[in-house]
């Protein structure tokens, strides 16, 4: 529960990374999705009942901050970590080369599943071809960074176990 | 039952956090999502954070652009360049300081010829999607800003109000794909809605194919839509395609203001009380 909390600390510290730092970067009007590669780390190498309602949080969080209705990214990061969970129940994807592919995945999920609520919440109106170009920008920016995020994360994960092994 | 579930218990948690932000996603579209006891708290939370990483965010962006300023001198001898770079950084500590002034001057005189009152916020956020395109301002409902309330600078249209909390409150852009604004084409006063588009940036919709509208029109709010005070600059026409099929142009548009350029704004509405100061 503790490493959960650690976690969704570490997920609004990416949070405020993209709504600020980021956008210094010259990609335009496209962010890196940090928390998407976190909600993929926690199905893979986190899976608790804790990290799923991270997930739904921090999805909450992105629609707080910047989505035009609440919800959107809530269910997008939910289902990418439920796929993620479901997936690596029945593959095996936990060598970090591998982690950038899943990642690459996982972002075309979260794609679809904005777009899925997009089309039944919100105008569709020009919104396909748009959105391909984010989808994939998006999904290939994070599958990038995605290595050295997971080295971060696992790091911190093995280092924070054993603190807790010394304590118990 | 209970060992089926705290087998299943990862997934039967997410599919509840699915159904959840399904009901969430389902009562906002509706309008139905009175009070949101999280969105303000996680606001209030974050504010300070993203102040001070805003402000930051600016020092690495006046840094890397002094960086670059002086990077021409570099054939220059070692004391020469650092000196030139302390200067440079000074400079443009003076420079930014007056550009601030003369924005805020200029903020203030246009606030003035506006016909509803306004106040004055920064931006304090930009958006955390690359598919929706809106920012956060350091003014909420203590300030008076409302839900709806128009977004402006002296150079034209930001966006609308979309999420109030008491210390901040979320703008829609004009360039999100999701918002809209009634505008006339300012010479032929022809009239449609400028909205953002994930396909192809800004446009201009809803103009009949009979519409005089041409590349260099200048696009200005009609004030029909009750938000956004009429005779504001929007953008400037940049293509027009009439296609063989449908009732409509095609009209791209080069908004006025370009957001991830600006640093302050107005929030213009009727009911706003003017801040004390």
């Amino acid at each position: 529960m503790k490493l959960s909390l650690l976690f969704f600390t570490v997920g609004l510290v990416l949070l405020l990374l993209q709504t600020t730092f980021l956008h210094l970067l010259p990609l335009g009007p496209v962010v890196p999705d940090l928390v998407l590669v976190l909600c993929v780390y926690w199905g893979l190498h986190h899976p608790t009942v804790g990290a799923a309602l991270g997930s739904f949080i921090l999805g909450y969080s992105v629609d707080v901050v910047s989505s035009p209705i609440l919800g959107l990214n809530a269910f997008a990061m939910s289902l990418v970590f439920l796929a993620v969970y479901m997936t690596s129940r029945s593959i095996w994807l936990h060598s970090a080369t591998v982690s950038a592919v899943v990642v690459l995945l996982a972002s075309l999920v979260k794609g679809a599943g904005l777009m899925l609520a997009w089309v039944l919440f919100l105008d569709a109106e020009g919104l396909w071809l748009g959105a391909l170009r984010y989808l994939v920008l998006e999904a290939l920016l994070a599958a990038v960074l995605a290595p050295a995020v997971f080295a971060l994360l696992r790091r911190g994960q093995v280092y924070f176990e054993g603190l807790k092994i010394a304590a118990g | 039952m209970l060992a089926l579930l705290r087998k299943y218990q990862i997934p039967v948690a997410s599919c509840a956090c699915l159904l959840l932000s399904l009901y969430i996603l389902t009562a906002a579209s509706r309008g139905q999502l009175k009070s949101d006891p999280v969105g303000p708290l996680l606001l209030w939370l974050m504010r300070p954070l993203q102040v001070a990483a805003q402000a930051a965010s600016g020092w690495v962006k006046g840094l890397h652009e002094a960086y670059w300023t002086t990077a021409g001198l570099r054939a220059e001898n070692e004391r020469l360049k650092k000196r030139i770079a302390q200067l440079e950084i000074e400079r443009n500590r003076l420079l930014e300081a007056e550009a601030t002034n003369q924005r805020l001057r200029q903020l203030l005189e246009f606030k003035a010829s506006l016909p509803a009152s306004g106040v004055v916020a920064s931006i304090i956020a930009n958006s955390a999607s690359s598919w929706f395109q809106s920012c956060l301002i350091n003014r909420g409902s203590a300030d008076g800003v409302r839900k709806g309330m128009a977004v402006v600078t002296p150079l034209g249209v930001v966006g609308r109000v979309v999420d109030v909390s008491r210390r901040t409150a979320k703008v829609l852009l004009l360039t999100d794909a999701n918002s809209g604004v009634d505008v006339f084409v300012q010479r032929s006063r022809a009239r449609g809605i400028v909205a953002g588009s994930l396909e192809n940036g800004t446009i201009m919709k809803y103009v009949k194919r009979s519409e005089d509208v041409q590349e260099g029109d200048r696009l200005v709010t009609s004030g029909l839509d009750g938000i956004f005070p009429k005779g504001l600059m929007v953008g400037v026409v940049t293509k027009v395609r009439k296609q063989s099929l449908g009732l409509f142009q095609s009209i791209e548009v080069a908004p006025a203001v370009r957001p991830e350029r600006t640093e302050e704004v107005i929030v213009v509405g009727s009911e706003l009380r003017e801040l004390a100061g």
